[in-house]
């Protein structure tokens, strides 16, 4: 005979509000069927009211955790849609920043993702701790802590300032021998390795089949990153290694995501290395933006969480269609094939290493 | 009390008077109270320096007063009780937890001089009461009629399968070892050496076990907060909740106390009052369960069965046969 247990929307580790309807059977889970929507915003139908840069701040709310990622996919996509090129500093300061922000989101998931196998928010307020050295450079560099709404089209809204890269590195720094400390701290732990290892395992077929992307489909043993396969910036020019653990458990996706934290600390020390002098201030925010010449654009990019593709259909002055491919929304999908036959406190270990958003999945 | 009552448990020292009697029970009382909120500062405050953040620190000087501010709060919310439960039980069993820990607080006696309750088989009708409370969480946690709840008391019992049969074996040896379960003859034993010293797989044995009895990290798997939300106190309101907390406070107490008089000498010690050194060596337990609750990860329940029947059984087990060969034979 099995239970149904309703988990969410409201829930101390459901990473906002998903809803999860788990059957299970004793203690183990039969089925989990994921609940969303609850965040939906109808963000990619906004989008085609709204004048191209006036978009943005939308952007932005997508993912909470790693605004300025997305913020950076949609402005790339009007970009390519109007054939502007980006300048050659602005292309190194966003990469800087976009690294950045691939670190606070990383450490924010280590944080949650140890709440979630019943840490008691040592680790969280840790992380949060450093996460803030993090926000506290991208507002130097932006104006702001959370949306940081700093990107325009061909550039940035404003250059480093003088002394960021001094700033940085002594972060950068402290970073990593944080980071080492918290993989220490959790991996000499025998009951964190025994809720980790082999738990939620997804295989190498069933990763593709599913479609997930991010550290998730590299923790089951394929190289797929874009900023490799395929990229874009500076990312051809800069030292910097794919990290894929063939396990597909819980634990190979959290040693990815340690080991982009680390690969993310080494990029953001080489760019700051390679940056060129320039001019990195893109087009004046006016409302009225030369027209787009390409109808139908898209984009994809390597966002904290995996994947983001965005297609547009470009009017000349404002989208006449936007579709989002978010990251979370398809890897949110494994959860229900990879949680079949675990143990019910396996639920929020694998949810947690899946580092989902809600904001991202419902847009 | 009746003679056949008071020789069956070998009630040992002068024939208190009720007045003594009344004293001494409002005193422990007292006492309890006080180390309840004087641990909840101090979980809050070293839990926080773990974490590197401040904790409380505004109501009172260095934020001694914020449980109070939390209590009276807590004391001022509605008591509700969910339509599905069954309200009895779901009234009666945290207070009934409660009034156990207390109780059994009351049996330990805290010095030399204090022996109106030391009774003759004091530790096993310690243990035999304490071994209770899972199936009081169970019930509570059927009653309450929440599925978090239900799962919580399944959990319950699965613990203490896992978790009572070590704490047996080794209060079995301690017996043999002190020539009895008296618990002032316990302490007297440990007059030349602390049983800590004489059998440390016990010790190890008993206070992983004593982790798991009292629900604390890595085995507050009934509670399980990023899992069953509150598990069986999931559907307790305010009050009920603030009850709740003593409860689990004077438990650490109780746990604490328990260690340090089976393994660390009880009151001995010396310069000091018998008594201060009883609440001290209580109290460093209770700072190494908070400085655990801060660094470890909740265990997972079929991994607690595997590791009580793989690990500390054989262990208690090998302890018991240990002590012995080399004490008693």
């Amino acid at each position: 005979m099995t239970t149904r247990i309703n988990i969410g929307p409201v829930h101390p580790s459901t990473h906002g509000v998903l809803r999860l309807v788990a059957e299970i059977d004793g203690d183990t889970v039969v089925n989990l069927e994921p609940h969303i929507g609850f965040l939906h915003r109808g963000v990619e139908k906004l989008v085609e009211t709204r004048m191209y840069m006036q978009s943005p701040p939308y952007m932005e709310k997508l993912d909470y955790i790693a605004p300025m990622s997305y913020d950076e996919a949609y402005v790339a996509t009007v970009e390519k849609a109007m054939g502007v090129e980006v300048k050659e500093r602005a292309m190194w300061v966003r990469t800087v920043l976009l690294e950045l922000q691939r670190i606070a989101s990383h450490l924010l998931w280590l944080g949650t993702m140890a709440n979630d196998v019943g840490q008691f928010f040592t680790v969280f307020m840790w992380c949060f701790k450093d996460r803030d050295l993090v926000l506290r450079l991208l507002q130097e560099a932006s104006g702001a802590r959370m949306f940081y709404v700093n990107m325009r089209i061909g550039g940035l809204i404003r250059d480093l300032p003088p002394g960021f890269e001094d700033r940085a590195r002594e972060v950068l720094d402290y970073l990593d021998k944080q980071v080492k400390t918290y993989a220490d701290f959790l991996e000499r732990n025998p009951i964190f390795m025994e809720r980790m290892k082999g738990v939620g395992v997804m295989s190498k077929e069933m990763a593709v089949d599913l479609g997930v992307t991010g550290p998730v489909l590299r923790g089951s043993g394929i190289s797929y990153d874009v900023r490799k396969d395929n990229p874009y910036y500076v990312y051809e020019k800069l030292n910097f290694q794919t990290q894929v653990r063939s396990e597909g458990d819980c634990f190979a996706r959290y040693r990815v995501r340690m080991l982009e934290l680390r690969e993310s600390i080494r990029l953001v020390r080489d760019a700051l290395a390679k940056m060129p002098a320039g001019d990195a201030i893109g087009m004046p925010v006016k409302l009225i933006l030369p027209n787009a010449k390409n109808r139908i654009v898209s984009v994809s990019r390597e966002l904290p969480r995996g994947e983001c593709m965005m297609y547009m259909v470009a009017d000349p002055q404002k989208p006449y269609r936007l579709a989002i491919r978010s990251p979370t929304f398809i890897n949110l999908a494994a959860l229900r094939h990879i949680s079949r036959g675990c143990r019910t406190a396996d639920i929020f270990a694998i949810l947690g290493s899946l580092d989902v958003v809600m904001g991202d999945c419902d847009r | 009390m009746a003679p056949i009552v008071s020789g069956y448990l070998g009630l040992s020292g002068t024939p208190a008077t009720v007045a003594d009697t009344v004293a001494y029970a409002i005193a422990i009382s007292i006492l309890i109270m006080a180390f309840d909120y004087f641990f909840g500062w101090v979980e809050r405050k070293t839990i926080a320096k773990i974490h590197k953040r401040h904790g409380p620190t505004y109501a009172g000087k260095y934020g001694i007063l914020q449980n109070l501010a939390d209590f009276v709060k807590l004391l001022s919310k509605e008591n509700t009780v969910p339509k599905t439960a069954d309200k009895l039980v779901f009234l009666i069993t945290i207070p009934l937890m409660l009034s156990i820990s207390i109780f059994l607080i009351f049996l330990l006696p805290f010095s030399p001089t204090l022996l109106e309750t030391n009774i003759g088989l004091g530790l096993l009708v310690v243990f035999v009461l304490l071994s209770f409370m899972p199936l009081i969480i169970f019930a509570n946690g059927f009653g309450s009629g929440n599925k978090f709840a239900a799962i919580s008391a399944q959990r319950s019992v699965i613990m203490l399968l896992s978790y009572e049969l070590p704490i047996i074996f080794v209060i079995a040896a301690v017996g043999a070892l002190a020539n009895g379960y008296n618990i002032a003859g316990i302490v007297n034993a440990q007059s030349k050496w602390w049983f800590i010293v004489l059998m440390p797989v016990g010790f190890v044995v008993f206070f992983i076990a004593m982790l798991a009895e009292l629900e604390r990290t890595p085995f507050d798997i009934r509670e399980a907060d990023s899992e069953l939300i509150a598990g069986w106190l999931t559907d307790v309101s305010a009050p009920y909740y603030t009850l709740a907390l003593f409860l689990d406070y004077t438990r650490m107490f109780l746990g604490s106390l328990l260690i340090a008089i089976i393994f660390l000498g009880g009151w001995s010690g010396p310069l000091l009052p018998p008594v201060v050194w009883l609440l001290l060596k209580a109290f460093i337990v209770s700072f190494f369960i908070m400085i655990i609750r801060a660094t470890m990860v909740r265990m997972r329940i079929d991994r607690l069965l595997r590791f009580g029947w793989i690990w500390l059984l054989p262990l208690s087990l090998l302890n018991l046969i240990l002590t012995y060969v080399v004490f008693i034979a």
